[in-house]
Formats: structure tokens, sequence, C-alpha cells
């Protein structure tokens, strides 16, 4: 078994370096290499100063450690789907589970496969941060890692098989949700009330308030005692090897992480429910995938996708605007297709962080960094929104021979497409500037008088629509022009290529961006100017200079949805995607 | 009506499909056969707006497709081998979309019949996921036709429908054609081709090798009295 393991894996990635020199040839994928080279040596080899470290002690690395693992664990359980990260691909389905093969050793053989990925993840980790610097005794450092990478492997199957096997016995998400909700609740809970009464809270409080170094020594110190100790000792016992600072410290430590990755095996080997029909669910998908890019169309949706379809926000009438119809379609996939869990997440940090700021001495810090946080949420979803948003042309790219076909102009089309994230990036930026407008009224804020922040307000929510609407129509015109830079594909996706042309993309939109900014802030200078000039002043100045940023970057909108109508019209998929 | 005229399209120095000049009447189901890659789907791309013709002119409905693009492709639905559609919209919402892109203005009157008629009416609060291929292909349907097109384009409609699926898709095929509509129906499955349409296209590396009924291609080929289609097509395309 170890040796098919072996054999398959040289081979397919010597076939698959073979391949992807071919394509090299290619100026598209060569420019993209050059570039994506020159990424990775800026990343991970130039010779730079040590990354982060400085005076905290080595404590506080093992704390952070545990405690992120631990949160990885806690929401694997939370939040994760069936879908085993031990995917089968089509082909290993189709060759193992009809080989004469044990269960056991068709698992062990895909975890010996997946073994290479892992041990390469690790080696960019350590490097990512090493600062240039290599020595020998950052190897162990890449094996420590290695080993927790693997572990988490394990145990993210295991809960891909429970949930399977949940799922099987008629338990809904919801409820697997809430169970283990409740469950990781009770731990915190149980571990909380265990250690509130010797006080240990406090001192940790107070040794924090010390500093940092002192922080962490003590949160340290009641990480490994009592109950906390008994159960973050396998969190801790993982994490320890990588963080050793030499060979004997290293050895020391190895011997109980092999022994949690012993137990994680072990469960996983046991499990009850069979792995195969996971894997194979997972492998019918990844084929579904794969054979919908290689024909140009668009793949079926991702895991958790197959769920009854959320109502809509607002129901499409049958009659009316075409151009609004195409944007309601790209509401709706946002609506439809976007988790519960970043938005749960960012609100629960919201609330920790006001939370946290709110137990200073000073009257109104709370409502001050909700206030602050607020407006980060606009700031980002104006700012990174339309990259992170897809659902316009750059996800209807592989329906496009359906797009085409719609006896609609390019203009209309195009503008239809940005219109979809545009509404919702505003929405999200609205909502947020109101918040923190409002949240901003609970306190006081020398020299911003309320007229004055209402003045921000308008200025900025007036500003928004325009600048997401320039920034996401760049980015379609990126997919316009270059759709097979932006395709994302099994047969095309991955390598140095790809990385070096998604930073060629993206280099390119924001040169475009700035160009497009220059007039639009000209054109601000001006009726800031002229505002001045009427007798408007302080703040208030920003709501003129917003409206001129609008209206010239609505106009140049509007010019660039006309030309990427017609490019639109005149591109040919088959020659663009196919070929 | 189809009306194409020396329709040609090259893609670097490959020629795809070479100075094809044909037209279907309303009514008449056209089968468009050949080997694989002698042209049939740029062909059909190119009818519906997908692609561009390097040279020539292609007229649905009377509306020139290069130059009145919109209208002629209100006339038109495509219907490819595999259906198309949106992952995050409804059955119904794909309809609703439908009739907002192709301006239909009695839709709320259509969209419940049509449902009803394709079988569809239990399912329309379902995503494209939860529906089998036979209902994907249903819903496929019922976009392409719910703007009544005067022009239907068929790409490998049977592929992937159980037995059932493939009765109902045959009878839409020749219902849509008696009630006037010019049908071009590209497939591999010669049976399909000589069960339900009305006149033969044969191509072959992009050229049109032969174009009528089976009797009048046979009439003009002697050698090939008394073969099958299948004979006939592997002799008129020498594979």
């Amino acid at each position: 078994m170890i040796g098919s393991a072996l054999y398959l894996a040289r081979h397919s990635l010597v076939n698959g370096i073979r391949r992807r020199l071919k394509r090299l040839r290619q100026p598209k994928y060569m420019v993209g290499f050059a570039v994506g080279l020159l990424y990775y040596y800026w990343l991970f080899i130039r010779p730079r100063g040590q990354v982060g470290g400085g005076t905290l002690p080595r404590s506080a690395a093992e704390v952070v450690a545990i405690l992120g693992l631990g949160a990885l664990v806690a929401m694997g359980w939370l939040f994760g789907s069936s879908r085993s990260p031990l995917v089968f691909t089509p082909a290993e389905t189709h060759f193992l589970f009809t080989a004469p093969l044990t269960r056991h050793q068709v698992l062990n053989f895909k975890l010996l496969r997946s073994q290479l990925a892992l041990g390469l993840s690790s080696l960019l980790s350590v490097l990512l941060f090493s600062g240039g610097h290599f020595p020998a005794t950052r190897i162990l450092r890449v094996l420590g890692l290695w080993l927790v990478f693997a572990t988490l492997q394990m145990h993210s199957g295991v809960t891909a098989l429970v949930r399977q096997s949940l799922e099987e016995h008629g338990v809904t998400a919801v409820r697997r949700r809430l169970g283990a909700f409740v469950l990781l609740a009770g731990i915190v809970g149980a571990a909380a009330f265990a250690l509130r009464g010797g006080g240990q809270f406090a001192g940790v409080q107070a040794a924090f308030m010390a500093g940092p170094a002192s922080g962490f020594e003590a949160l340290s110190t009641l990480l490994h005692r009592g109950v906390l100790g008994v159960l973050t000792w396998p969190l801790a016992a993982l994490v320890r090897p990588a963080l050793a600072p030499d060979l004997a410290a290293f050895a020391a430590r190895l011997p109980a992480a092999l022994l949690v990755v012993a137990v994680h095996y072990v469960w996983l080997v046991r499990s009850s429910v069979a792995f195969e029909e996971v894997a194979v669910e997972s492998a019918e998908r990844m084929a579904r995938r794969i054979a919908a890019w290689r024909s140009g169309r668009r793949p079926p949706p991702a895991a958790g996708a197959a769920k009854r379809a959320r109502p809509p926000l607002t129901r499409l009438a049958a009659t009316g605007s075409p151009v609004r119809a195409i944007a309601w379609k790209n509401v709706q996939a946002e609506w439809r297709g976007s988790g519960v869990r970043l938005p749960v997440l960012i609100g629960i940090g919201v609330i920790v962080v006001a939370w946290v700021a709110s137990l200073g001495e000073e009257a109104g810090t709370g409502l001050q960094v909700l206030a602050m946080l607020f407006l980060m949420v606009g700031a980002m979803a104006v700012v990174f929104g339309p990259y992170g948003l897809r659902n316009d042309l750059r996800s209807d790219l592989q329906l496009w021979d359906l797009l085409k076909s719609y006896p609609l102009r390019g203009a209309d089309l195009v503008a239809g497409e940005a219109l979809g994230p545009v509404t919702v990036l505003t929405a999200i930026a609205w909502a947020s500037f109101l918040a923190g407008f409002f949240v901003s009224l609970g306190f006081d804020m020398p020299g911003f008088s309320v007229s004055e922040r209402v003045a921000a307000l308008l200025a900025a929510a007036i500003a928004a629509p325009a600048l997401l609407c320039v920034t996401t129509l760049i980015q379609n015109a990126a997919v316009l022009f270059f759709p097979a830079w932006i395709t994302v594909g099994p047969a095309r996706a991955a390598g140095v290529e790809m990385i070096g042309q998604r930073l060629v993309t993206m280099v390119g939109s924001q040169v475009l961006l700035v160009v497009a900014l220059i007039p639009a802030l000209v054109m601000a200078s001006v009726a800031i100017a002229i505002g001045g000039l009427a007798g408007v002043t302080g703040v208030w100045l920003a709501v003129p200079g917003a409206v001129a940023v609008a209206v010239t970057l609505a106009f140049e909108a509007r010019l660039a949805v006309v030309w990427l109508g017609r490019v639109f019209e005149r591109s040919d998929p088959a020659a663009e995607i196919g070929g | 009506m189809i009306e194409v005229q020396g329709l040609t399209k090259l893609y670097g120095s490959l020629v795809a499909v070479d100075d094809l000049s044909f037209s279907v009447a309303p009514g008449e189901v056209l089968g468009l056969v050949g080997p694989n890659g002698a042209g049939k789907t740029t062909t059909l791309r190119s009818l519906v707006g997908i692609i561009r013709p390097t040279r020539g002119s292609i007229r649905i409905g009377g509306h020139d497709l290069d130059t009145d693009p919109v209208e002629a492709k209100r006339h038109l639905a495509f219907m490819p081998d595999e259906p198309r559609l949106f992952e995050y919209l409804t059955v119904e919402e794909h309809l609703r979309l439908t009739a907002r892109l192709y301006g239909i203005q009695d839709a709320e009157g259509r969209i419940p019949a049509l449902l009803r008629e394709l079988e569809l009416a239990e399912k329309t609060g379902a995503l494209p996921d939860e529906l089998s291929r036979g209902m994907k292909q249903k819903l496929a349907i019922a976009c392409g036709l719910l703007h009544e097109p005067t022009a239907l384009l068929f790409d490998e409609p049977l592929t992937g429908l159980d037995p059932a699926g493939m009765r109902r898709m045959k009878q839409t095929i020749v219902e849509r054609a008696r009630q006037g509509a010019a049908v071009i129906l590209s497939s591999h499955l010669l049976q399909l081709v000589e069960e339900v349409c009305t006149r033969v296209l044969v191509i072959h590396r992009g050229r049109l090798v032969a174009i009528g009924t089976i009797a009048e291609i046979v009439a003009s080929r002697p050698d090939l009295q008394g073969r099958s289609l299948e004979e006939i097509f592997l002799a008129l395309t020498g594979t």
C-alpha cells in the first residue's frame, strides 16, 4: 500500500510539473510564472528582520497556539460541513474502492497521499515567518507543524464522519450545531465556574495590566493547571514540538504529540460510519465540478449548497427592467450563497471587543470602540467588498453562452451584472455607517459635533456607491479582457503562474482605480473650493466634495458600462475560455 | 424562419465552419448531423449569437443577428445538451427572470400554465441543485418556451434523459414545429433525427455535405439507395 501511494504521488508530481513546464511556452503563463516567482521570493526567501516575537516570552507563543488550535477545533464542530477533508478524487474512488483492499488500507493510502501537501504547507508556513533565515533547527518546527496539520486533518475527518452519522439519523444541521454549541458552552462554563472561585481570572487580568509578558505567563500557568490543564493537554501536547527551541526539547515533547496523533488515527479508523459514503459523495461532487469546468460551464454549488432555497429578499415581478432583473438575480445569489458563519463571527467579535472595551474605567469607551468597529466594517465593505463579492460577470463567466443568448444589449447586461454586488455592498456600507453614527450619539466627541457627524455620514453615504460601482466594474473588466487569467478550474488554477497572473491582474486593477479616482478628486477639490466660497465650512465641505466624487465616478462608470458592453458583445467565449 | 448565408467561422487558421448556407422554414425540423468536430456546435452557437461568425449572415425571423441582435434573439430559444441554470434561483424565479429578460408582458398568466404543462408545479420553490437531471432539463425547456420562440435550436436534446423524458422531449420538438416554429436539432442519434426531422443537413469538416429529406439525399446519390440512415451518414462523411 505504501509503495502504491508513493508510486502515485511520484508520478503525479512528475507529470504535473512536466505539464506546467509545457504550458509555460504560452506568454500569458510565462509572465504569470515570472511574477509568481518574484512574489514567492519576496514572501519567503528575501532576507528581512525576524517577524513577531519581540519581548514576549516563549509561553506567549504556546498560549496563542493552544487557543488558536482550540478555536479551530471548536469552529470545526460548530460550523463544519459533512464534507470530509480526506477527499478522494474520482479516479481514486474508482480505482481504490473497487480494488481488493480493506477499508483501513484505503484510508491509510489517502492519509499517506496527503502527507506531501501537508509537509509542503508546513514548510511554507515556517518559511513565511522565518525572516529569510532558515537555520537547521527550523526543520524541527516544520516537523512539528506537520504533526499539527496531520492531526487537524484527521480531526476534521472524524468530525465529518460524526456529522454524516448524525445526518443519517435524521439530526438536522441546526440541531447538530446547537448540540455542539451547548456541549462547548458547557465545557467552557464548567471550566470558568471551576476557576472563578480561586480568583484566577482576576490574577490573569492583573498580570496583563502589568504587561503582556507577565500576562501571558499567568495565562500559560492557568491553562496548564487544574480543569483547564486537563482540557487543553491534547492541544498543548500537539503544539509543543513545533515550538521546541532545540533537538533535545523536541525529542522530549514528541512522544506526547505522537500519542495525540495516534489517538486521532485510531479514532478515525474506528469511526462507526463507513467513510466511503462521505468520500464518494465528495468525489462525485468533485467529478461534477471538474466536468463542468472542462466543458466550459459553471460548476455545481459547493458543499452545503444543496439546501432548500432561502426565501427571496424581494419577489421579482415578471415585468419590468431586465437590468434590474439581472441585478436582482445577483443579489439573490449573494443572499442565498452566503453562509451565516462570517456574519455571526463578525457579530460576536464586535460584541466581545465592545464589551471588553466597556470594562475600562473611562465611561463610553465601549461605545466608542463599537462606533469605530461599525465604521471599519463600512469602510472595508467599500474598499475590499468588490474583491470578495463576485456574483457578477466573474461568477457568470461559465454561463457566458447563456448570457449571450439573451435579447439584451451588452451594456444592459454588464450594468445589471455589476449592480448586484454594488447593491449588496452599498446596503452593508450604509447600514454600518448609520449604525456607527447612531452609536456615536451615545458619547461626546470634542471637536466633532453631532452636526459634523451628520455631514461625515452624508459624505460617506454619497461617495460609497459610486466608488463601489467603479471598483466592481474594474473587476468585471478584468474578466472580460483576461477570462483565462480569472477562470479558476482544476486544469489551470494552481501553480506559481496562476499566483503571478492574479498579482498582475490585481496590480492592474489598482492602477486603473487610481486613474479613475484622479478626475474625481480634481472635481471634488473644485466642489470644495466652490462650497467654501458659498460659505460652507468645516466637515460640511465634505458633502459637496462627495457629490462631485459621486457624479464624476458615476459618469466614468456609465462610459465603462457602454464600453464593456461592446466588449461583451464582441467577445467569443469559445476562443477565450475554451481556447 | 432561420436563414443562413455563407456562414464561416475561423479560429486562427482553423476553419470550424466553411461557407455554410441553408434555411429552415416555419414548421420544419432540420436535423444537423456530422461526426465529432464537424462544426455542428460552432454552427449552433453562431446561430444563437453566442459566437460571432467570421463571415456570412444569419437572419432569425427576418432580423439580422449581427445588426439587430436583440430583436433576432427575441425570436430564438437555444436548448443546450446540458441545462444552463443559475444555482441560486428557484424554478419559478428562473421563469420570472426569463420573462423580464425577454420582455414578456403576460408572463404572470403563462408561468403557472407552463409549470403545470411540464410537471414542475410541485417544484416551484426548488433550487436547481434539488432537481433531478430530467427536471433541470424541463426547467431549461420551460425557460426556452416561455417567450414562445419562432426559432428553436436543440443541441443533443436527449442527453441524460430517461425513456419518458426522451419521449416528452420529442413530443415538445414536434409540437413546437407544428405550431409554426422553425426548429434545428443537432444530434449524433440518427434514429432521433430520422424520427423527428423533416430534413437533414450533413456537415463534415465545417462544410455542408448534403441537405434535404432523406429521399432527396438518396436521389442525389444513387449508390446510397436502400441503405439505412447510419450507412448514408457514414458514406457521406467518409467515416
